[in-house]
């Protein structure tokens, strides 16, 4: 009982500094999910049944530059692809959960998996930290997206700029990643390739998916020559 | 309103299911490192993309630079590399992309 004590603690006081985290892009999200005509409800039912910031924030922005429900669906699946290995690494760790792991893996994304897999690899498997860590998570992202969307149903986009925020939040997603040459090679290749098309098709709809498919292609290619060398 | 109730429904579908079938199916198997970086690739690839197609943008068949937009962008990412938290680094970039855009009007 202790043990099970001890884990609960251990498993809320290592997610509630990321929590926070999570916390500042649920708002973000929440405020854009209104400024792309979701109703308060729909932004909140969102975050309640997909629960991924990255397929989320995605998803919002390209409904509000115009993009088609079936580019939305096809883009979250590539971004979903590393939910795959995820899951693989995770699924020793949760092993003991037995049937619990259809719940359990509801939790898995890109902040639970870091703290699972550090915890399984220091202790074992260890569904139930899993557990909390996922849930601490899940109720930071609910709360922060359901202020989010209040404060975007009250606010006057234009008047305060909250039509600026999707670029200016994907921008600050994407810098601090800009760190490792393969990652960096990606992100110039994706820019060169969506100007492009924008270039020869303005404002089409598939600049974001074709985008997602070929640019990793030129980290990929940096990877392995740099492994090569 | 339908349609965005049907996308939420088939976003929370095909999200679980990336999330089970990784759980229960690829565990144990050995991924190639290639197909595993390129996975972690694509989000960077996605990310750009939406911040160039917010930059730039269709007007009467060309391409125009919005400057509040790229001006925003630019001052976020300065901000977030100094003082390296997200939501500080967000307003800082709408807030000058907003008073771009008022100089700009």
């Amino acid at each position: 009982m202790d043990d099970v004590k001890r884990t609960i603690k251990t498993g809320i006081l290592e997610a509630l500094p990321l929590a926070f985290a999570i916390a500042a892009y649920g708002l973000s999200y929440g405020v854009l999910a209104t400024e792309a005509d979701f109703s308060l409800a729909a932004s909140v039912a969102m975050s309640l049944l997909v629960f991924s910031g990255a397929v989320q924030i995605v998803a919002v922005g390209m409904l509000a530059s115009g993009a088609s429900p079936a580019s939305v669906l096809f883009t979250s699946i590539l971004l979903n692809l590393r939910n795959l290995l995820y899951g693989a690494a995770l699924a020793e760790g949760l092993a003991p959960a037995k049937k619990w792991r259809w719940l359990l893996s509801f939790g898995v994304s890109d902040e639970p998996f870091v703290l699972g897999s550090s915890r399984f690899k220091k202790y074992g498997p260890d569904p139930l930290y899993f557990g909390i860590v996922a849930g601490v998570f899940y109720l930071a992202w609910i709360i922060s997206s359901l202020i989010g969307a209040l404060v975007g149903n009250q606010a006057d986009p234009q008047k305060w700029g909250l039509d600026l925020a999707f670029p200016i939040t994907f921008a600050a997603l994407l810098i601090p990643s800009l760190k490792e040459k393969p990652v960096i090679a990606t992100a110039l290749a994706a820019a060169v390739i969506a100007i492009g098309f924008e270039y020869f098709m303005p404002g089409n709809e598939f600049t974001i998916m074709i985008t997602g498919v070929l640019a990793p292609l030129a980290g990929l290619y940096l990877k392995r020559r740099s492994l090569n060398a | 309103m339908l349609k965005s109730w049907f996308l939420i429904g088939l976003l929370s579908v095909s999200t679980y299911l990336s999330r089970i079938f990784g759980v229960e199916f690829m565990a144990g198997r050995e991924m190639s490192p290639s197909l595993r970086s390129y996975f972690n690739y694509v989000p960077i690839g996605i990310i750009t993309a939406l911040i160039i197609k917010q930059i730039l943008v269709p007007s009467a068949g060309q391409l125009a630079i919005s400057l509040p937009v790229l001006i925003g962008c630019l001052s976020a990412a300065v901000a977030i590399r100094i003082i390296k938290m997200f939501l500080p680094s967000v307003i800082i970039g709408v807030m000058i992309g907003w008073l771009v855009r008022y100089l700009l009007s």
